[in-house]
């Protein structure tokens, strides 16, 4: 009998012809997940199995962050169909286990034994009483759930059911770049974003002097956050300084925030056509303040041809908070440091921004050479699960 | 020199005096500066708390740096009483604590606090039957040393907690964890504040913490400036800082295997010693190995001290903290003064070797033997 990771699969099983590649990557990722763990992955259509000595409660902890799975087991292989040699494993080990009542599911995809699911289970059921005193069968509250599965060559046997996340393994929808900011909601947006598969990149603008090293070291704190279930990911941080004085200097102050996002949205195109991303994910939510308006969005969205990915455009705030909370983002977003949303923010943004008049005023500044020059000088930071250890040496 | 009184402070770990060095030479701003300088010792300073608080399975924000076990101690104690004065009075402390913790609940009782002493049994564990009587719905606080500083005798902190939450949900519960940190293992999840302090643990002197669960609040008892340290403001010393995050890590590492080393150390003394009459054993089945105490018949502990001293080996009588009187804790655990007016502490720890401790018990026999005016030939 062997002791594995059993892993289900989620929507996964919906696709046809193309399961393999997106099992094929299910794979990359866990055994990138567990790359410093010593383990080795098996995978049919219907189960994936890691097989690791002793590390299973860590494997299982890892495995719960990846997308692609519905469902995750500790599971014990029991290299045979026949019924007697199954239920002896099964005695083994309820005997570690302390409970009153339980009950069996079995699944039988190996359609050349006789007997029934129904019937197994009765079977099963009967052996256990006869060989474990004091205890009965509740098939509707158990402590303890007994699952049996007989398969062309062997048997699996689990007892608690951990949920994954679902979703879509990352990277099978292929990449987009995620517009990070320090707040609450870009995060969670990537984090959606990464659900259905997509492979994030990163971008972030900074203003120094007007925003400080902690709010930079913010972002690339939340986007190591990001990593657990993204993987490593690039993050583009662009000097904003330059565009953002030129835009304050020369723009009627209630247009202030719309030909910013504009930029943004411009130079964020670019770098994602750039490295191949196929759409820009950002936070937005409708109505959360003036530049998500619908009329906003729609003045800011028209400079980009590349499709906008807005996971969050319709949450509630509080919504976003649970889900960041759940995500571990929380906490790190709402340190308090300022980033260029926030700094040069009008008394009275303007809600309902004109495209013409938009289009009018950046004639104002040198746009494309700001924008060109920030690209050119752009920074690109690979970030990676694990936090350098920066202070190991002294600690 | 055969050092055994690694309870009253230990020597800084090479390594630790090294972070110390490199971290006030490197690392000189101010966390609290806002320049690359500033943000550079902060991100060092949120990286030594984040290793203690992963540690010890908390939060870094529960973390709170002192001065040392007295501040941690004076700033739990009163910190509670100040913000609970409305909800009650009442205070109990076991027989069993460190001086500090007397001293600062002779000042709460100078100001209209009532404290309760809770008995012990003779093994020096918390007497839970008592313990349930005094808790009251005005008792604010439960002050109880999680390893006793002069015995060794451990408190089962779990069980503790768990009786006082049963009788009063509200009452707080802090634990002296001194003698216990880079011991012992410790749960810090079953008190809601806690002390300890590095110099105890290979770390320099000077730096303590107080571990304050984020579920309860205390009044500060010092002000000033300093966003990232409420409880304890003014420029944090960022060297004792780090070098104490590494002291932790250190001292936590191995603990088992040590402690297993210690017991075999404090087993061989044990049999030597117990052979005479004169001298009595004071350890209980709760004792950690790390420290034992003894009794003498009929010698002075200070003289008896002071004869080791020529040696150059060195012990305790009493603790530090406290020479000069009987023995609180002996008292408290045997209730019987002679027992507790001369005792001695020696304190093991793993860098203790075993050559010292047989040179320690032939040395000790010796003095032991003239200044109980026995014939060296018995």
């Amino acid at each position: 009998m062997k002791k594995v990771v059993l892993i289900k699969y989620g929507e996964l099983s919906t696709k046809k012809d193309n399961i393999n590649f997106f099992l094929t990557k299910l794979k990359e990722n866990v055994l990138y997940a567990l790359k410093d763990l010593d383990v080795t992955v098996d995978y049919d259509l219907g189960r994936m199995f890691i097989n690791t000595n002793d590390n299973h409660e860590e494997v299982v902890s890892r495995v719960t962050k990846i997308f692609g799975i519905h469902e995750i087991n500790i599971c014990y292989i029991i290299d045979s169909i026949d019924f007697d040699d199954v239920s002896k494993e099964v005695l083994k080990l309820l005997k570690d286990k302390e409970f009153k009542t339980f009950k069996i599911e079995t699944k039988r995809s190996n359609k050349k034994i006789n007997s029934t699911s129904i019937e197994l289970s009765r079977k099963m059921g009967g052996v256990i009483l006869k060989n474990i005193s004091d205890i009965k069968v509740d098939v509707n509250n158990p402590e303890i759930l007994v699952n049996i599965e007989y398969r062309n060559n062997n048997t699996l046997v689990y007892f608690e059911k951990i949920k994954g996340l679902g979703g879509y393994p990352v990277g099978t929808l292929g990449k987009g770049l995620l517009m990070l900011s320090g707040g609450i909601d870009s995060p969670v947006a990537g984090y959606l974003a990464c659900k259905r598969g997509v492979k994030l990149e990163a971008i972030y603008f900074e203003s120094p002097p007007h925003t400080s090293i902690e709010a930079k070291n913010k972002v690339i704190a939340l986007a190591r956050k990001l990593t657990s279930y993204n993987g490593e990911i690039n993050l583009h941080i662009i000097n904003f300084t330059e565009i953002q004085e030129a835009i304050y200097k020369n723009i009627p102050h209630e247009y202030l925030i719309t030909i910013m996002r504009r930029m943004m949205y411009r130079i964020s195109a670019i770098i994602a056509s750039n490295r191949n991303s196929k759409i820009l994910i950002n936070g937005e939510s409708i109505g959360q303040v003036a530049s998500q308006t619908l009329t906003s969005m729609s003045a800011i969205n028209e400079v980009v041809k590349i499709p906008v990915i807005r996971p969050l455009a319709c949450f509630d705030k509080l919504d976003i908070i649970d889900i960041a909370k759940n995500i571990d983002t929380y906490e790190t977003s709402i340190l308090p440091f300022e980033d260029c949303c926030t700094i040069f923010v009008p008394k009275h943004p303007v809600i309902n921004p004109d495209k013409k008049r938009c289009s009018e005023y950046e004639t104002l500044i040198p746009y494309e050479e700001l924008i060109y020059q920030a690209i050119k000088n752009h920074e690109i930071l690979k970030i990676n699960t694990k936090e350098k250890h920066e202070f190991e040496d002294l600690l | 020199m055969i050092y055994l009184d690694y309870s009253a402070t230990t020597p800084v770990g090479f390594e630790v005096l090294d972070t110390y060095n490199r971290t006030s030479k490197d690392f000189f701003g101010n966390p609290n500066s806002l320049h690359e300088l500033g943000v550079k010792a902060k991100n060092l300073m949120n990286s030594a708390t984040k290793q203690i608080a992963e540690i010890f399975n908390v939060q870094d924000s529960e973390i709170t740096y002192t001065s040392g076990a007295t501040q941690s101690n004076n700033l739990a104690l009163l910190g509670v009483a100040l913000q609970n004065y409305k909800k009650g009075k009442h205070i109990i402390v076991s027989k069993l604590e460190h001086p500090s913790i007397y001293a600062i609940c002779d000042y709460l009782a100078s100001i209209g606090y009532e404290i309760s002493y809770v008995k012990n049994d003779n093994e020096g564990l918390i007497d839970f039957e008592d313990l349930k009587s005094l808790i009251r719905p005005d008792t604010i606080l439960v002050s109880f040393c999680a390893v006793n500083s002069e015995t060794g005798v451990r408190q089962p902190l779990k069980m503790i907690r768990q009786i006082i939450k049963k009788e009063n949900p509200n009452t707080i519960i802090h634990s002296d964890m001194t003698q216990a940190v880079g011991k012992v293992s410790v749960n810090l999840h079953d008190v809601d504040l806690a002390t300890f302090t590095g110099h105890k643990i290979y770390g320099p002197k000077g730096i303590g913490v107080l571990y304050k669960s984020c579920s309860i609040n205390v009044i500060p008892i010092l002000y000033g400036s300093g966003k990232s340290n409420m409880l304890n403001p003014g420029t944090p010393a960022l060297p004792l800082i780090v070098s104490l995050s590494k002291a932790v890590r250190l001292a936590t590492t191995d603990l088992e295997k040590r402690e297993r080393f210690i017991e075999r150390l404090n087993l061989k003394i044990v049999d030597a010693l117990s052979k005479y009459e004169g001298i009595m054993i004071n350890k209980t089945k709760y004792s950690i190995p790390h420290i034992l105490n003894i009794s003498l018949r009929n010698i002075k502990a200070e003289t008896f001290l002071h004869a080791l001293e020529e040696y150059e080996i060195y012990v305790s009588s009493n603790t530090a903290c406290s020479s000069g009187d009987l023995s609180s804790s002996v008292l408290a655990i045997y209730d019987d003064k002679v027992r507790a007016s001369s005792t001695l502490r020696i304190s093991l720890s793993h860098l203790t070797t075993t050559d010292e401790v047989n040179k320690f018990i032939e040395y000790f026999i010796q003095v032991y033997k003239r200044l109980s005016g026995l014939n060296s030939n018995i």
